[in-house]
């Protein structure tokens, strides 16, 4: 099997930086993320390859937090639309966790199948590497294998690397895979190895029977008790690697202008808050029943898989210790065949 | 199945410019629009929708009231937000951007041969109308034609001359108009419009109803047309939630598991009783 020795993986990433953006986990300031390696400061970065998962996830890669669409031109009475972005650089994600690469296919989903292609996440899919990294030891926050994520597999990544010690073991999956393979010419070696064993998880979801058993719960009193302690501050929608949910806005600068898209949260009374003031979902409770609706109930209907992948982000983050693993168990717990 | 949109990049807008705009109430504006050299910038059904755009000053998606054959398409926008109430203050000439169209549209082939029953309330007639003109446009493909329409009061009626000049003279059609409260010039019916229904209580026999207009009138006038015996596949309703992208991604406009600007905004009440009651 091809090896890559831990201690040649700066000369690795500058070899692939040469001619593409390389996104690595890095702690960064008080933040970990993936960012690009041309950005690396070895005074504020610290490289995060033992920690499973950044706080930020992968997923700004793909989908950034703001991205402009078109551009235009505006006065009086007139307007020109300019020039439509598409951001087609050559990109490499290093170091995707199972989770986060389960969250990239579900982004697939949503931008690229069911009616309409959205071109700006299309350019940047097309021309993105990902080379993901195997979990043998799950974290305490972790339970991808709970929502039908295999930690050491990586359905979809070009690249598959599993930690070996001093060594990853390097296993090309696709032809964009070769390609990325065969640039690192002379640093991979050949050589006999053992994976590590799969270690436990420690934290389970009963997510099995879940999205079913919600369609007759919509107005259950669940809601109310769940929702409770929710602020609606939005940090779960913001670290979610699955989220999709955006904005459009406009910029002007006199007559020059663009449109451009943002991260929105659906905690937020403004997201579906229509001009007129009807809102659909007018309180927390109706905005948290959506969102883990959405997450367990919908997107499977939708697209026949659930829209968390377990990485344990929001678990993590949630000011008010919410937490979608013990929501998951109440759901379960709720007898249905009452009354 | 109706177009949906065929532009390179659905969402980034053709420009068009608005050649005549007409003041259908107060608060309601006609918007007139074809692009610069002429013609439609895309064909639309009736019922779907089209994205807007005051282009230095926001888009909203609006259902299109009507097309006119291969010439123009024609927005009823009501004053409202921030948007609305720029798109309110410009003049012929000005250029719009749109895209579009989206969504499902009604199901007017499924109508074909039968006896059509519109129920608008507000700027909810907007969308009916494409159906409504639609309808006239076709007279020999469809049975009876009434129409209730209610508003809070005689100025805020939509399409004054239609509801009371051109549709009354249509073969085979009935136009029943009410206002919320009384008015001394107004000798018409006063009330709201599903008890308005209730009273009128036409038949379900070989009739499709459908209803647009504020979400409470939609729900009571769903409870009523299931007190008078129709089917759930006989009414049909076409919804509105806040939209951004009209392609299905940007997530706000869900209903359950369907988006109201790709799956919708027409459903049928079998399908609205999958859903959760959200709207």
């Amino acid at each position: 099997m091809k090896v890559l020795s831990k201690n040649r993986l700066a000369e690795a990433f500058d070899r692939i930086s040469n001619d593409a953006a390389l996104f690595v986990p890095l702690q960064r300031n008080n933040q970990s993320g993936y960012y690009d390696w041309k950005s690396f400061d070895q005074e504020r970065d610290q490289l995060q390859l033992e920690a499973l998962n950044t706080y930020l996830s992968p997923k700004e890669v793909l989908f950034p937090q703001t991205e402009r669409m078109y551009s235009f031109h505006s006065q009086g009475s007139e307007v020109e639309i300019l020039a439509s972005f598409a951001d087609a650089q050559p990109r490499v994600i290093f170091g995707l966790r199972a989770c986060d690469l389960a969250a990239i296919s579900a982004l697939d989903d949503v931008f690229l199948t069911l009616g309409y292609e959205d071109s700006f996440y299309r350019a940047r899919r097309d021309n993105v590497t990902l080379l993901a990294r195997a979990c043998y030891q799950p974290g305490p926050y972790c339970f991808c294998s709970s929502m039908g994520v295999d930690p050491v597999a990586a359905p979809g990544a070009d690249v598959l690397i599993h930690d070996c010690g001093e060594i990853y073991a390097w296993e090309s999956q696709t032809p964009q895979g070769e390609a990325l393979t065969n640039q690192m010419a002379g640093l991979l070696e050949d050589k006999e190895v053992a994976f590590p064993a799969l270690q436990p998880f420690s934290r389970i979801a009963p997510y099995s029977g879940v999205a079913a058993k919600l369609k007759n719960m919509f107005d259950h009193p669940l809601w109310e008790e769940l929702s409770s302690t929710c602020q609606n501050c939005g940090i779960c929608t913001y670290l979610c690697p699955s989220c999709y949910c955006f904005d459009i806005q406009v910029k002007n600068f006199g007559e020059e202008g663009y449109r451009f898209r943002c991260y929105d949260s659906c905690m937020y009374g403004e997201y579906s808050l229509m001009a007129g003031g009807h809102n659909p979902r007018p309180t927390g409770m109706e905005r948290f029943r959506n969102r883990f609706l959405h997450k367990l109930q919908f997107f499977q209907e939708r697209y026949g898989k659930p829209l968390c992948t377990g990485c344990g982000r929001c678990i993590v983050a949630c000011p008010a210790g919410i937490n979608i693993t013990e929501i998951i168990s109440k759901i379960q717990e709720v007898d249905d065949h009452a009354g | 199945m109706p177009d949906k949109c065929n532009c390179e990049n659905p969402l980034v807008p053709g420009i068009v410019e608005v050649f005549a705009i007409k003041e259908e109430t107060p608060d309601v504006k006609s918007f007139f629009v074809r692009k610069p050299e002429g013609g439609l910038p895309f064909n639309v059904m009736p019922g779907q929708l089209a994205m807007v755009s005051l282009v230095p000053v926001g888009e909203g998606m609006y259902s299109v009231s009507w097309q006119e054959e291969q010439d123009y398409l024609q927005f009823a926008i009501k004053k409202v937000g921030l948007v609305t109430e720029q798109l309110h203050r410009i003049e012929v000439g000005q250029k719009l951007g749109v895209r579009g169209p989206y969504g499902n549209g009604f199901p007017v082939e499924d109508c074909r041969g039968k006896d059509m029953l519109f129920i608008g309330g507000g700027i909810g007639l907007a969308p009916l109308r494409s159906f409504i003109k639609y309808c006239f446009k076709h007279r020999e493909d469809f049975g009876k034609i009434q129409i209730i329409y209610g508003s809070r009061s005689y100025d805020d009626l939509c399409f004054k001359d239609e509801l009371f000049d051109l549709w009354p003279q249509e073969k085979d059609s009935e136009v029943y108009v009410t206002i919320d409260n009384p008015e001394e010039a107004w000798k018409g019916h006063v009330g709201f419009v599903p008890a308005y229904l209730e009273e009128l209580n036409p038949s379900p026999q070989g009739r499709i109803a459908v209803i647009c207009g504020p979400p409470i009138m939609i729900k009571f006038c769903l409870e009523s047309l299931e007190k008078m015996g129709y089917s759930d596949e006989q009414v049909i309703t076409t919804l509105e939630m806040r939209m951004k992208c009209g392609i299905g991604k940007c997530g706000r406009c869900n209903v359950g598991s369907q988006f109201i600007c790709l799956d919708g905004p027409v459903f049928n009440l079998a399908q609205l009783k999958q859903l959760p009651p959200e709207w």
